[in-house]
């Protein structure tokens, strides 16, 4: 009741049937088969759910003429892609542009319009255009507008440049370097840099046990700290078999440990009186969130230990996530029905067969009548749109199929007379057998010749007397076998539902949670004539001659979810 | 054809009292920009007053500086009622400003229709005062009473502004900068400091991309634009 319920209409993928596609192909099934006639399909049994979709959702087979869903469709990957290598916002989460920092101030902006229209020129700074985060905010400006991801591995908060793991190994192999001491300052090892120290320290270690340092050798008799459980542990972390060394086995010879910056010792810094001072002049404001803090990528670039990302001037842009397009193939005959263009920058598709240009759409309607007319039906009364339904009391929904193809379809519809489940309303469909015309060009509709559109327009009224869509009117009448209206593809028929009660007995469980949703399950039957196989359906029919044509017939079950009933 | 594309809209009409304005001669305004009131409306020079913007003037005097750009379906100076969603506002307003024009405003009118003096002060208490490259996006509201949109304040699409609410200090200096992300609103009242930047459902935090002047010159490039493909027709309001 609190939100008005909007009608809506549900396929079910062939795919969910219990017995598969050879059935018709006269399989042999080893269990009896249920007879398939009585089997109406229940929209609210459990497996349901996972079988209905919209029409949108669906793609269509055209070699296997059959619907086909997002689960049974198999997918592969067409292409990975960063999407253009973006970043996110580290506070909003917005896509982040590059953009120039332009700093040059012009003196007469007012008074002179500007008239330098030269090419943005660096430094530049990810900026995001929602909240207007920049990553100046946290001193990171950028030499080049592309690369991005390679300039920001080596930029620190606040701008100062760092070795890359690469350039550390090359300065340590050049003796010039070598020569002079690395500078102490242990808040120069960031996560990447204190691990390649680590380990070159103990792999320095492993292959000289005779450095064993004596106030440890009472810890090395217990193997802790002996060269072969190091490089166990170490071959457990780093996967590889560089560190296995057989003949360490047998040393029992003990290790020191790191004592320097320059070995991959790293001091925590306790002192944290400067985050506080800053917490209290910039509050819980300037402190960045935990969903924020869980979006930061881990940052190999900074000092490791205490006082990072606390605030929210630490936050750095944050990488995209790796992406993929995708291809989907049809599950039995294997052709792709779907395949977007590889390249990453178009969103265009190569092939995209979707079932909204091969069976047609519902659309629903309530229907508003005024009492008396029609011929004996009772009527309902003024419908307004997603109101809940009077139980007991007829309503009738205008059913409208839109023909996608461009070959005149028939339609057979076969619905329960009662909806299944606890509460069965009554459902009636007024008219359940109908052509509906091809989906012509309009402008081949108005070009036709008049003879033609005339002996169509005369067969049209002799089904259905012209009418306003959907207003009261006595023109439109609920006669059985009678479609509602007519127009160049599509077809409206009526579907007279009495609602059931809701009351329940005592000693029920009480309603479930959508229960009161009149749901009808609908058999649709199309049938068409197209060309010989080969040609496509899709293709433009040809009228004039008289190739061999072949029958095309495609059934599914819907549901058709029409109102809720109200409840007392 | 384009009065049949615009069909689904209600018409803008020029309903309600035509106001005493005073419109510089560098500015851009619309056939069918909407001015509605009773107080003085003044638009200083090179700003742009898109199709179908609406001033209105009826609660207090309405001011717009220099080099703004007012965008379709904004409101400038909407009675505060504070009933309509800023989303619908621009048409409510229109539909509510003239349901209550001869009833509940009349007094207001009546006054400031004869003297001129007598009604200064509450021309100021109701007025709407916008800055200097003030950009006012399509569908946003700035209701009145003593509203000030400090300059270079951007008011996104659909985002509202409450009655005597502040943006930026209140000495109107180039130092203002304010954000309005789309869809956000400034409660009625709330003073709002320099460069803040309004978004997601109300937070508030500070725009550091120190980018006063790009800014100012990419609006400046915008009403360039602007004035050529609008149509200026303020001999309509004089
Ligand atoms: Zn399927
Ligand atoms: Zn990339
Ligand atoms: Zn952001
Ligand atoms: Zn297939």
């Amino acid at each position: 009741m609190a939100t008005a319920f909007t009608p809506y209409s549900y396929i079910q993928c062939p795919c969910s049937d219990i017995t598969p596609t050879d059935r018709r192909s006269g399989g042999s099934p080893t269990t009896p088969e249920p007879d398939d006639d009585d089997r109406a399909f229940d929209p609210r049994a459990p497996r349901s759910s996972f079988s209905l979709y919209p029409l949108e959702y669906l793609m269509y087979c055209e070699d296997c003429h059959q619907i086909r869903c997002p689960r049974c469709v198999a997918e592969e990957i067409v292409t990975y892609y960063c999407p253009n290598c973006l970043f996110e916002c580290p506070v909003c989460v917005g896509p982040l542009a590059v953009t120039s920092v332009e700093t040059k101030p012009d003196p007469n902006l007012l008074a002179a319009p500007d008239n330098s229209a030269a090419p943005l020129a660096g430094p530049y700074a990810l900026t995001c255009s929602y909240c207007l985060w920049t990553s100046t905010e946290v001193g990171i400006q950028f030499d080049k507008p592309n690369g991005i991801h390679a300039q920001l591995a080596k930029l620190r908060n606040g701008g100062t440049t760092r070795l890359t793991a690469k350039e550390r190994k090359e300065r340590r192999k050049d003796p010039s370097y070598k020569a002079q001491p690395p500078p102490p300052d242990s808040q120069d090892l960031d996560h990447e840099a204190q691990f390649a120290n680590l380990k070159a320290f103990y792999q320095g270690q492993l292959a000289d046990p005779n450095t064993a340092d004596a106030g440890l050798a009472l810890l090395g008799d217990l193997g802790f700290s002996s060269p072969t459980s190091l490089s166990r542990i170490m071959s457990i972390y780093t996967g590889g078999s560089l560190l296995h060394d057989k003949k360490a086995k047998t040393r029992l010879g003990a290790m020191r440990e790191a004592l320097d910056p320059d070995e991959g010792l790293l001091v925590a810094s306790l002192d944290e009186s400067a985050a506080i001072s800053k917490l209290r002049s910039e509050g819980l404001d300037g402190t960045a969130s935990t969903a924020q803090l869980v979006g930061q990528p881990p940052n190999m670039v900074e000092p490791p230990l205490h006082g990072n990302e606390r605030f929210l001037d630490t936050l750095r842009p944050v990488p995209h996530l790796l992406r993929t397009k995708r291809s989907k193939r049809c599950p039995v005959c294997r052709h792709i029905i779907s395949k977007p263009e590889s390249k990453v920058q178009t969103t265009r598709f190569r092939i995209r067969l979707v079932a909204g240009s091969y069976i047609p759409s519902i659309s629903i309607r309530q229907l508003a009548l005024s009492s008396g007319t029609g011929s004996g039906t009772s009527a309902s009364g003024p419908a307004v749109p997603g109101a809940p339904l009077e139980p007991l009391k007829p309503a009738h929904f205008l059913l409208t199929f839109k023909n996608p193809i461009f070959e005149t379809i028939k339609v057979t519809l076969g619905a329960p007379a009662t909806t299944p489940g606890r509460f069965a309303s009554r459902v009636t469909v007024l008219c359940p057998e109908f052509e509906v015309d091809a989906n012509t060009d309009v402008w081949d509709e108005a070009l036709k010749n008049n003879a033609e559109r005339d002996r169509e327009l005369r067969r049209r009224r002799g089904e259905s007397v012209s009418a306003n869509s959907g207003g009261i009117s006595s023109a439109n009448q609920l006669e059985v076998g009678k479609i509602w209206e007519r127009g160049r593809n599509w077809v409206s028929i009526v579907v007279e539902v009495v609602p059931a009660s809701l009351a329940l007995a005592p000693g029920n469980p009480p309603l479930r949670e959508d229960e009161d949703v009149l749901e009808i399950p609908m058999f649709v039957r199309v049938e068409w004539e197209a060309e010989m196989a080969g040609d496509e359906v899709g293709a433009a029919p040809s009228r004039s001659n008289s190739e061999a044509r072949e029958k095309r017939e495609l059934a599914y079950w819907c549901v058709l979810g029409v109102g809720r009933i109200r409840q007392r | 054809m384009s009065s049949k594309r615009h069909s689904i809209l209600p018409s803008a009409s020029q309903s309600g009292p035509k106001p005493p304005v005073h419109l510089s001669s560098s500015l851009t305004i619309a056939d069918s920009a909407v001015l509605t009131g009773t107080h003085q409306i003044t638009v200083h020079g090179e700003s742009v007053i898109h199709p179908r913007a609406r001033l209105d003037s009826h609660a207090g005097r309405v001011t717009i500086g220099r080099r703004c750009v007012v965008h379709e379906r904004a409101t400038i100076g909407s009675s505060s009622s504070g009933l309509a969603s800023a989303r619908s506002s621009a048409v409510l307003s229109s539909a509510r400003s003239s349901m209550a024009s001869p009833g509940v405003l009349s007094p207001t009118a009546a006054v400031a229709g004869s003297g001129g003096e007598a009604a200064s002060q509450s021309t100021t208490a109701q007025a709407v005062t916008l800055g200097d490259y003030v950009t006012v996006e399509v569908g946003a509201v700035i209701e009145a009473g003593g509203t000030v949109v400090g300059d270079g304040t951007v008011v996104g699409v659909g985002a509202r502004v409450g009655a005597g609410a502040v943006l930026g200090k209140r000495d109107l200096r180039h130092e203002n900068h304010c954000t309005l992300t789309p869809q956000s609103a400034v409660p009625p009242g709330d003073v709002v400091p320099d460069f803040t930047v309004v978004y997601a459902n109300g937070m508030r935090r500070t725009d550091r991309r120190g980018m006063v002047e790009l800014k100012n010159k990419g609006l400046a490039r915008q009403i360039e634009v602007l004035r050529r493909l609008i149509p200026s027709n303020p001999a309509k309001f004089a």
